[in-house]
């Protein structure tokens, strides 16, 4: 392109002038704000959790009742557009999209930064009545699903009412939600697709929705050959409204890596190097803060340690803060345990979260089975939770088969109260079992509960019906604290599958046996039997 | 001070006006469209690995090789539409994470770190190729999933898996037939969706697939013929399984030395086509492509690189408003026409010559003018 560059040095100089203001007067209604947090976790591994937040100052969410009208014109300078659009097309004050991949170890890694670590796809919303059919909540569901799956990549578009419930006790707003005209009020949308798998293509535009993406700032660690290469990965699109700030975007991704499979003599030590593959080059210049914090862990799980560079800010509680707002030097953190030779896997571990639940399918029939949840309350005090299973029509409950027991065997249902229960409808609609449990201090309670397992029709089988169908993870809410929800295994269920030649079989059967009972039975009926004789016919023609 | 500022006025609208001038000039440099060249102006590519399960891997490795070619060659992640019936990058059977490779020694990581995947898992079904080659989709369904293109598109299409005579199988639980496939490329020419096609197939018995077409302007080729297999390249024996197809591994082979700006014809491709290193004899179907194959380049394809259609000056000053967008695109238009005018001074017209001439000695004015306006704000 020999003949362009003067002609191209005058138009990107006069565009520049042009745009520059307007770029630095809309800044200041938006503002980036990006964390890192590490946490060394007993087992050897590392928690890692990436937090980028972008705040929309005094945005305010678009009414359902406008949305056959036109919309105000959008423009933003971080806040990502393609998302905003959604947004706005769909009138969502809030909605959470989660994609995971792997089962969090509630036991041994403690409670998540983001507390939607499900197995696969979650996404749910709250939204507000619509006036028109065509801007009706379902509607505007399955448009906000089929949206987001083409922006990240995902099939969500596949959470249609088979996967769809409303379990509204058990994911309450996070942020505000604008008030509505008297008859109209908001309500909740929530789908899990548990088979659903995370890689580099959900990543991908994911990190271009990031105003620094993977060139400054802590997103430059975001490398795909690490990430999914660790024990358990996930996505995080959060999405709120908090009055009288504005609209919240996080996004997050959380990781599980470990340094004790990747080292050679079987150590613990990690650097941002080795986990990520990479140091962080530069600070994100647009980001109103850029910290990196590591959670020190505690002198009896921890040994003796030492951390580089020192901490930037002051060491406090037990975590070490390294802010890059400003920074322009690299910066790679390591942790190492110089005493240690080899890290030797602690036998005692006790669990780090409140509450540790187990669930299991039982039972070898494809008719029917049986659902076990073990859960054991951690902790010296009483905790009451909700219970949430969602379950698609393929797996029934019996639910007067629901047994609920102590430690020592005896019967306590009164444990188990407030149970609400919405059933299936075949080949449409999931169950919806929701009540609350009363977990006594450091009591262990088994619920247990039969199940029929559907015979499903010929075409609604996967491509890959022998390997059973994935159940959405259970979730446990404590009351008190809504926001540490803890998600179950997700479950495999193992359906009647037909052989799938047998079609084919039948038609090749039953077309054979008509051929041979009707054809001869037709020939028999049909066919005159006459006896010709030959010599007579011989010899009138020689005649 | 206002002594100053005239000649700074001067010296700052001077090259706007000069630029008009040298762009109507070059750009008319463009403007011979021989009957021969392709008159699309937007490429597309539409990859599809309709094969599920791991030990399938290579079929992934096919449609992923092709990705890259297409997109080294140019076409936009927002022209190409990748369908991949299983995920083998993020599979818990594969040794490296993340990655997808298609040689032996793990060479080239396909899967990369920029990838966008747009139909993928169960979604890959016969319904939805279908409906995404003829546009009869819902009205909620995304851009990234809608083969936007109209009249004037080249549409590159590859698919692989486990095929037979006459059908190509979608994740071993349907079949797509030759049928299907000619009547949904008639039904795309019917709705003006493309300008020309280019169909290619690696799969057992491929060359049956293409034999129903009967839509004009497209060029179809195969891997192997009626009763005859296709089969894979190389293992890898720390993936474990096949790495990629024989057919497909040629083909990216000889890609590999393409690029953008290349004159590399279909024919050149075709005619390179060896059964023995192959190991079954591809098929090329040509009758219902009105070009000649030995001017039609791969990059008409496989790149893109679009043809400018550029306007007469009179008529662009006549109707400004209605400049195609085209215009836009012959900036990147491929360098070798204008090399081609400037070597070959016998061929244009003396006026043409002049005109060219003209073209650059503005631009050298400005830039004269420019190290004028440096020097001056510098003292």
């Amino acid at each position: 392109m020999m003949r362009s560059p003067p002609i191209c040095l005058f138009l990107i100089g006069a565009m520049m002038m042009g745009t520059g203001k307007a770029v630095k007067a809309t800044a200041e209604e938006e503002e980036f704000r990006e964390e890192l947090t590490l946490r060394p976790l007993p087992d050897g591994k590392v928690a890692a959790h990436f937090s980028f937040s972008t705040l929309l100052r005094g945005a305010v969410p678009r009414a359902p009742s406008s949305l056959g009208t036109d919309d105000t014109s959008q423009h933003y300078s971080i806040f990502p557009l393609a998302l905003g659009q959604i947004l706005r097309e769909h009138a969502i004050p809030e909605f959470h999209l989660t994609i995971n991949s792997g089962k969090w170890d509630y036991d041994r890694w403690g409670h998540p930064g983001e507390p939607g670590v499900g197995s696969g796809a979650e996404l749910w919303a709250w939204m507000g009545d619509g006036v028109q059919r065509e801007t009706s909540i379902d509607e505007r569901w399955k448009a906000l699903q089929n949206s987001l799956s083409g922006l990240f990549c995902a099939s969500l578009g596949q959470m249609h009412t088979l996967h769809t419930t409303s379990p509204a006790r058990a994911f309450p707003p996070t942020g505000d939600l604008p008030r509505l005209p008297a008859p109209h009020k908001h309500s909740l949308r929530h789908a899990t697709l548990p088979a659903e798998r995370v890689c580099t293509e959900n990543l991908t535009p994911f990190l271009k929705l990031l105003p620094c993406p993977a060139r400054a700032g802590i997103a430059a660690l975001l490398e795909p050959h690490k990430v999914f290469d660790a024990n358990w990965h996930g996505l995080g699109v959060h999405v709120r409204w908090r009055a009288g700030a504005g609209v919240e975007l996080v996004l997050s991704v959380q990781a599980v890596l470990d340094p004790v499979r990747i080292s050679v003599e079987r150590r613990r030590d990690w650097s941002l190097r080795s986990l990520f593959d990479r140091s962080i080059p530069r600070s994100c210049n647009i980001a109103t803060s850029s910290v990196v914090r590591v959670m020190l862990p505690s002198a009896s799980e921890g040994g003796s340690y030492t951390l580089s560079p020192e901490p930037w800010l002051s060491t406090e509680d037990s975590i070490a803060s390294y802010d890059l707002t400003n920074g322009t030097s690299e910066l790679d953190i390591a942790m190492t345990w110089p005493e240690e030779q080899r890290f030797s896997y602690p036998l005692d571990l006790s669990p780090l979260s409140d509450l540790s639940v187990r669930r299991t399918l039982k039972g070898s029939s494809q008719t029917h089975g049986e659902l076990s949840v073990v859960i054991r309350n951690n902790q010296p005090v009483t905790v009451r939770t909700h219970y949430l299973e969602t379950m698609p029509w393929h797996v029934e409950f019996f639910l007067h088969t629901l047994g609920v027991s102590c430690g020592d065997g005896t019967k306590c249902d009164y444990l188990f109260t407030n149970m609400a229960y919405t059933p299936s409808q075949p080949h449409n609609k999931p169950a919806l079992l929701q009540a609350t449990i009363e977990l006594p201090p450091h009591e262990t309670v088994h619920l247990s509960l039969r199940v029929h397992k559907a015979f499903l029709r010929y075409q609604e089988h996967r491509p890959d019906a022998q390997r059973g169908w994935d159940l959405p993870p259970a979730v446990f809410v404590p009351v008190d604290a809504p926001f540490r929800r803890i998600y179950t295994s997700a479950l495999l269920v193992d359906l009647a599958t037909p052989d799938f030649s047998m079609p084919y079989n039948v038609i090749i059967m039953s077309s054979t046996l008509i051929a041979l009972v009707f054809g001869s039975l037709f020939n028999m009926l049909i066919r005159r039997f006459v006896v010709v004789n030959l010599d007579d016919e011989v010899s009138t023609s020689t005649q | 001070m206002l002594s100053f500022s005239f000649p700074l006025a001067f010296i700052i609208f001077l090259p706007f006006i000069l630029i008009v001038e040298a762009g109507h000039d070059l750009y008319d440099g463009n403007v011979p469209a021989k009957a021969s060249e392709s008159s699309h102006t937007n490429n597309w590519a539409v990859l599809v690995c309709a094969s599920r399960y791991w030990f399938n891997y290579r079929h992934m490795a096919n449609a992923l090789g092709m990705y890259r070619t297409v997109k080294r060659l140019g076409i936009p992640d927002s022209n190409i539409i990748l369908m991949l019936a299983d995920d083998a990058a993020c599979n818990s059977r594969n040794h490296f994470p993340g990655c997808v490779f298609a040689n032996r020694g793990h060479a080239l990581d396909l899967y990369g770190e920029n990838i966008e995947v747009d139909y993928r898992g169960y979604e890959v079904t016969v319904q939805n190729f279908l409906r995404l080659l003829t546009g009869r989709v819902e009205p909620d369904v995304p851009r990234s999933k809608r083969l936007l293109t109209d009249d004037r598109s080249n549409i590159f299409v590859y698919m692989t898996g486990h095929g037979g005579d006459e059908f190509l199988k979608f994740q071993d639980s349907e079949e797509i037939s030759a049928f299907d496939l000619a009547d949904a490329f008639e039904q795309m020419w019917q709705k003006k969706r493309y300008n020309e096609i280019f169909f290619m197939i690696d799969t057992c018995q491929a060359n049956t697939m293409y034999s129903k077409f009967y839509s004009p302007n497209i060029l179809a080729t195969g891997s192997s013929r009626i009763r005859e297999n296709s089969y894979s390249y190389e293992n890898d024996d720390d993936v474990g399984v096949s790495v990629i197809d024989s057919y497909t591994h040629f083909v990216l082979e000889y890609l590999e030395g393409i690029n953008k700006t290349s004159t590399t014809s279909m024919k050149d491709l075709f005619d390179k086509y060896d059964p023995e290193i192959i190991r079954s004899h591809p098929g090329v179907r040509s009758d219902l492509f009105h070009r000649p194959l030995e001017q039609t380049l791969i990059t008409d394809f496989f790149g893109g690189v679009a043809h400018a259609e550029v306007m007469d000056t009179d008529f662009m000053h006549d109707s400004s408003p209605l400049v195609p967008t085209s215009q836009v695109d012959s900036i990147i238009k491929d360098e070798h026409s204008l090399t081609e005018v400037l070597s070959n001074p016998t061929d244009g017209t003396g006026d043409h010559q002049v005109r060219l001439l003209r073209a650059w000695g503005s631009v050298g004015v400005i830039g004269l003018l420019v190290a004028l306006a440096i020097l001056n704000t510098k003292r």
